[in-house]
């Protein structure tokens, strides 16, 4: 069975877009847990808890391709001993338990940023989609443009949340966030039509300027309040106490 | 008009305007640029003061109100939080 689509020149650039992924990933958990620290707004949890799942699934991806390409870890086992095929079937499940938990922390933490602005939450609900997330990462082990099509669903809803959050705020940065999950969609769209190899490596692209975006996010709440006007300068002329 | 602000808002709004004047400020100036009343100041102020996020400087007969190093930090911290908080509609 074929594990991964990458092409074969392209095997190894992959790993780096998805370790520059998983940095900058890390980054915005971590901001997200500095500010719960904070604030202990549940909200702020829920979103890093969110984030730390992608970046898992992430770290997921890059454990398994990383000894899927370079012979590491169980697969050089197979060089030093007679191939068995107990072994074999044993390297077989490693890599189908790493990419099963890449598709499934990253529906997960897809699923918990979209409930995020939901202000009813059922239990109920949350177990029952949870139920549906893990049946539908067994199957795309098998079917692979199945987690692309969910993950599709849930980065439009993602990217609709935020679309109503511009609405009511007209951030600069809530803008370059729909540009973020905007950009996602259309790398799972071309990863579900990613028959052709040219493709694939195309969804990777978007999907590297889309986290590259998302850097710039990062650095751009860092920075944030750092600087102020010098002198002069009301904040709030109109405000009542 | 625009909503009310919270204790944390009026305690950021104090320290920001601190900042943007090159880190002191006069009383009176503060209660007017905070749109604070002076007795609402006087509570925030003494607060502040006793948190060691300002201190109080007297020289030739005028006081002066001083941010410190963690009134800095705190005031940069809760921005970042804000900025946040109002990028991903919390």
């Amino acid at each position: 069975m074929k594990f991964v689509l990458t092409p074969d020149w392209f095997l190894g650039k992959d790993i780096l877009i998805e370790a520059f992924s998983f940095i900058v990933l890390f980054a915005l958990s971590f901001i997200c847990i500095k500010n719960y620290k904070l604030n202990k707004s549940k909200k702020c949890l829920y979103l890093g808890t969110g984030f730390i799942l992608i970046t898992m699934a992430q770290l997921a991806t890059i454990a398994t391709k990383l000894v899927l390409y370079y012979d590491i870890g169980p697969s050089q086992q197979i060089g030093s001993v007679i191939i068995a095929y107990q072994l074999v079937k044993s390297v077989d499940i490693f890599y189908y338990m790493g990419f099963f938990f890449h598709k499934l922390l990253t529906l997960i933490g897809f699923y918990i940023i979209y409930r995020l602005p939901i202000e009813k939450k059922s239990l109920e609900d949350f177990f029952l989609t949870l139920y549906f997330i893990v049946i539908f990462s067994i199957l795309s082990i098998g079917i692979n443009y199945l987690f692309y099509v969910t993950s599709l669903v849930l980065l439009l809803l993602i990217t609709k949340n935020y679309l109503s959050v511009y609405r009511k705020n007209k951030s600069q940065n809530t803008k370059i966030l729909i540009t973020v999950f905007a950009l996602l969609s259309l790398s799972n769209v071309i990863f579900i039509l990613s028959k052709v190899s040219t493709m694939y490596i195309l969804a990777n692209i978007i999907g590297l300027i889309s986290y590259i975006i998302l850097l710039i996010l990062v650095i751009r709440i860092s920075k944030y309040g750092k600087k102020t006007k010098q002198d002069g300068y009301n904040i709030r002329h109109t405000c009542d106490n | 008009m625009e909503k009310k602000r919270s204790r944390m808002d009026i305690i950021s709004d104090i320290l920001v305007i601190i900042r943007e004047k090159g880190g002191d400020i006069k009383p009176t100036h503060l209660m007017y640029k905070a749109n604070l009343s002076h007795s609402q100041m006087k509570i925030y102020l003494d607060k502040l003061i006793k948190k060691r996020l300002l201190k109080k400087e007297s020289s030739g007969g005028s006081n002066k109100i001083i941010i410190t190093k963690k009134g800095k930090e705190f005031s940069v911290k809760y921005l970042q939080m804000k900025e946040f908080e109002n990028t991903f509609g919390l």
